[in-house]
């Protein structure tokens, strides 16, 4: 672990890297300096210990914050160095998402933050005080809902990649209201998730499923 | 005689949704992973940043004063030698995860780094250190059939070929790991991520010297395991002695670097052959020496010749060993280095010949090739294979293929090309293991056992055996397994697990079937024999319908609990499979797109149609991987692993799948064999049929798997 237990600090002007943008390749040195203002505010108000050393701002020691998970509100102690991921499952017991890669390259982890879909294993926890998290297990269940549709299809063996591909199709259908998409569309839009025991074939169709479900839903 | 498979079943062989799969699919599911007792600490696990190096002085004292910190475990002891980049060193448990890796972090070791060997290259120079004291090469026993010296000077043809496919990795996503709690001195709690909840228990048992009936193993789901999860694992001692010390649960799963580095791997392969055949194209000789590594260990032999019957050949095989992880299983060992090198060979062979590759493994294949039949007569697989082979080839298209001249001329950048590759597997069943059927007065059925599902379905197609015996829904049945303190259950290994527990589970139920009726046919007024099952009732005499839940109060207070083992005619093994592939290769990027996979596999009675698919289809995208994509990748000058992650290592995303037709190979006769495993055999054949596809798509071998654009335009610039 040591040598190679670098963190990535979040990097972006908001909590949570888009998925999508961070595909396209965001312009990640203009939104650094956004970020250390962001953060920064949440860290005093979080009353983290703060010290300044040649005018760059130094935290340490752990802070108490609020986190609205799936429409409750939580208070945990974290470090500013946690993640979103690490506060969920260690400290909160929300295990729905679940850590693979821990660097952005899997997609097991995602959740919804403000409505978009975000790799929480590269957010800080300290930048979502105020925002809104939701986790696979706030999603309906019953016929119609995503996770019935991956149900129905059989798409998941093991299931450790499942909570991701979940969440990454339920932000990809609010976020496409009433929309039916093609094989390419939900090919495009999984594209930031993994699975080892090679379930595509069943998700593929339970995202059609449940994207022809919503749209009957809806209209 | 002991009963035999239901010949008109109403639930065997259905599409039957996964009993856990919402829970999963909800997040609702607890992995070992999730689980969090009271007072849990989390631990994470300091390894080796070298290749090759003697701990000389290891000091943790710096470590152990950090707050939060709670214990500290060595692994590894001053003077010990670490043989790898990641072997363990020591773990440490803490209050919080991060300051676990605070903890790692702050353990002072000097090091006398050694020099190291990662490549086979490096292991087999002059003057290459000595990894062990036998030296770094070990030869197996030479393996020799006829006479292939004289074959080959009265074969029609010959090639001479080398072919090589690299180390790969298992990946599996929930890491290897545990958490295990004391209960009170003796007794021990492990929910851990295995595909071995027996063998768990008895390695903590013995470490720890308890009882193994006072070690409890919890799996409920685990996060996947492709024969990499047999053990408790050093990691997993350290979690119970750390426990043990600070006296609460403990936490410890490994992170991705250690996943990759010391939890396994598939070794490497490599052959320098020549291969004959006569004039009809009929394989006649085989002249191999083979050689792979499987890191520190041994454990990279592989099976060759392959499927095809080659009456005279000889072989020598030698194991490498390098400064990397222990081999261990991985998802059908050995069959698809041995299936891509025979079936590359194969390719070239015909080529030369300009003769149909097709035609060429029909002439090759054994005249007798005989497979046992749980019920039936026994078969001749070569005759499956005939009849796979139909089908899969008028699924791919076959008759689009050209030849590899025809290719090599057509116009523009952009090539097409065909492949095909067959493979066989075993998977039988073990005769050892059991299954309890509790039959509860409210009606309520429960089975029990110690096997787990590592994602097979395994769970569901048990419980769909006990509904179909006693005429209720899969939902009706509560499957319980991973549970290391109930009856014996299968390790997840070989494709043995369901046929291995899907007879006990079989005879449970219908011994408790008959149980029920012996004890409820006194209130029903009849005689057990009048009983019969029929869909959610009882019924008397074939008339007479009673509710089953009814007639299960009629137990009073007592329930049916009761144990099936195995019976012979339920079983069999011994199978086969072929695969296609259709793809385009770009040579200018030397980027290969699949557009299709058909993949057509028998494994005798199919137990749940929709599990059944879903292992194939993943047994294609894992094939599809190896093909494409795997390869730990290590650094001759640093001897460090350039890639053990997720984004280097790569693995197959949704854009990469093709279109995959599975087409299940059914019938009456495959349905009498009775219940072969499938989690292997749709695996193999794969990468061996992209690297012919590769190769009739270009008009040259690529001859090093994987087929990335390295690996092509390398081949193309030497064409
Ligand atoms: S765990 Fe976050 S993307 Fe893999
Ligand atoms: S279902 Fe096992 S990794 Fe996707």
């Amino acid at each position: 672990m040591p040598p190679e237990d670098h963190k990535a600090p979040a990097e972006l002007p908001r909590p949570g890297h888009s998925r999508r943008d961070f595909l396209r390749g965001s312009s990640l040195a203009a939104a650094g300096a956004v970020m250390a203002t962001s953060a920064e505010t949440a860290m005093h108000e979080a009353r983290a210990d703060v010290s300044e050393t040649d005018g760059v701002a130094i935290y340490s020691g752990t802070c108490p914050i609020e986190l609205k998970v799936n429409g409750e509100a939580m208070s945990v102690t974290i470090e500013p160095r946690s993640t979103l991921l690490d506060t969920l499952r260690n400290r909160l017991g929300v295990t729905g998402p679940k850590r693979v890669c821990d660097r952005a390259s899997c997609g097991a982890c995602t959740v919804i933050l403000d409505g978009d879909a975000v790799y929480s294993c590269t957010t800080l926890a300290i930048s979502c005080a105020d925002h809104e998290v939701r986790t696979l297990e706030s999603f309906e269940t019953d016929e119609g809902s995503v996770p019935h549709a991956f149900h129905q299809n059989d798409a998941l063996m093991c299931g450790y990649c499942t909570p991701g591909f979940v969440t990454a199709c339920q932000a990809w259908l609010e976020k496409n209201p009433g929309q039916e998409p093609t094989l390419d569309d939900i090919k495009q839009g999984l594209d930031g998730n993994i699975c080892r025991c090679g379930t595509y074939i069943g998700v593929f169709q339970a995202a059609l499923d449940a994207a022809k479900a919503m749209k009957k839903g809806g209209a | 005689m002991a009963a035999l498979w239901p010949d008109n079943p109403r639930l065997i062989g259905e599409g039957v949704p996964r009993l856990d799969g919402l829970a999963k699919a909800s997040g609702r599911a607890k992995y070992p992973s999730d689980e969090r007792p009271d007072g849990l600490l989390f631990a994470a696990v300091l390894h080796s940043p070298h290749a090759h190096a003697k701990i000389v002085k290891i000091d943790t004292s710096k470590a152990e004063a950090i707050p939060g910190v709670k214990g500290v475990h060595l692994i590894a002891n001053e003077g010990a030698t670490l043989r790898y980049h990641g072997e363990e060193i020591a773990a440490v448990a803490a209050e919080s995860e991060e300051i676990a890796r605070d903890g790692c972090r702050a353990i002072a070791i000097e090091f006398e780094v050694l020099p190291h060997a990662v490549t086979e290259a490096q292991a087999l120079a002059d003057g290459a250190p000595r990894l062990t004291p036998r030296g770094n090469t070990q030869a197996g026993r030479a393996q020799e059939d006829g006479d292939p010296d004289a074959a080959l000077k009265e074969a029609a043809a010959s090639i001479e070929g080398e072919y090589s496919v690299p180390v790969i990795t298992h990946v599996c996503l929930e890491t290897h790991g545990q958490v295990v709690r004391w209960d009170g001195d003796a007794k021990m709690t492990v929910w851990s991520s295995t595909q071995n909840v027996d063998g768990v228990e008895s390695e903590m048992a013995g470490a720890f010297n308890v009882p193994a009936t006072d070690v409890t193993v919890l799996t409920p789901v685990m996060g996947g395991g492709f024969g990499s999860k047999f053990g408790a694992d050093t990691w997993g001692v350290a979690a119970g002695e750390l426990a043990k010390k600070t006296g609460r649960p403990v936490w410890l799963f490994l992170d991705r670097v250690q996943e990759h580095l010391t939890a396994g791997n598939r070794p490497s392969a490599s052959a320098k052959l020549t291969l004959a055949a006569d004039k009809d194209g009929k394989l006649s000789a085989l002249i191999a020496e083979t050689a792979g590594t499987g890191g520190i260990s041994r454990g990279a032999a592989f099976p060759l010749p392959y499927v095809y019957e080659v009456p005279n050949s000889r072989r020598q095989h030698t194991d490498i060993r390098v400064n990397g992880g222990n081999a261990r299983a991985m998802r059908a060992p050995g069959h698809p280095q041995g299936c891509l090198i025979m079936e590359s060979a194969l390719d070239d062979l015909a080529e030369k010949m300009g003769i149909d590759p097709l035609q060429m493994r029909l002439a090759s294949l054994a005249e007798q090739d005989t497979v046992p039949s749980g019920s039936g007569e026994p078969l001749n697989r070569s005759e499956i294979y005939r009849e796979q082979i139909k089908l899969g080839t008028e699924a791919i298209g076959w008759n689009q293929r050209k030849s590899r001249a025809e290719n090599a001329k057509a116009e523009g950048p952009i090539k097409r090309g065909f492949g095909m590759a067959l493979h066989q597997w075993g998977g039988g069943g073990r005769d050892d293991k059991q299954v309890t059927c509790i039959i509860n007065p409210d009606g309520s059925v429960e089975l029990r056992s110690a096997t787990q599902d590592i994602g097979t379905g395994c769970r569901t197609v048990l419980a769909q055996i006990a509904a179909e015996v006693l005429g209720l829904k899969t939902t009706d049945i509560n499957s319980n397994i991973g549970n290391s303190q109930f009856p014996p259950g299968q390790a997840s290994g070989g494709s043995t697990t369901t046929p291995s527990m899907a007879p006990p589970a079989y005879n449970a139920a219908l011994e408790a079937r008959d149980l029920l009726f012996k004890r409820i046919a006194g209130a029903l007024d009849a005689e057990p024999g009048d009983l019969s099952i029929g869909e959610g009732v009882i019924l008397v005499k074939g008339e007479r319908e009673v509710p089953w839940k009814d007639a299960c109060r009629k137990l009073g207070t007592m329930p049916i609990n009761v144990t099936g083992s195995f019976s012979e005619g339920l079983t069999a093994q011994g199978v086969g499979g072929c695969q296609f592939v259709d793809l385009t290769v770009d040579t200018e990027t030397g980027v290969v797109k699949l557009n299709k996979i058909v993949a057509v596999q028998d494994t005798g009675l199919i137990l749940n149609m929709m599990t059944w698919k879903s292992q194939v289809y993943g047994g294609v995208i894992m094939g599809l991987n190896y093909g494409l994509f795997e390869e730990l990748v290590m650094d001759p000058s640093t001897g460090l692993s350039l890639n053990p992650d997720m984004e280097l290592y790569k693995l197959a995303g949704a854009s990469d799948i093709p279109e995959i037709d599975i087409i299940p190979f059914d019938n009456e006769q495959m349905r009498k064999r009775g219940v072969i495993g499938v989690g292997e055999p749709p695996t193999i054949a794969t990468a061996a049929a992209i690297g012919n596809a590769v190769a009739n798509a270009l008009g040259t071998r690529v001859p090093h798997f994987p087929m990335t654009p390295m690996n092509v335009l390398n081949a193309l610039a030497k064409a």
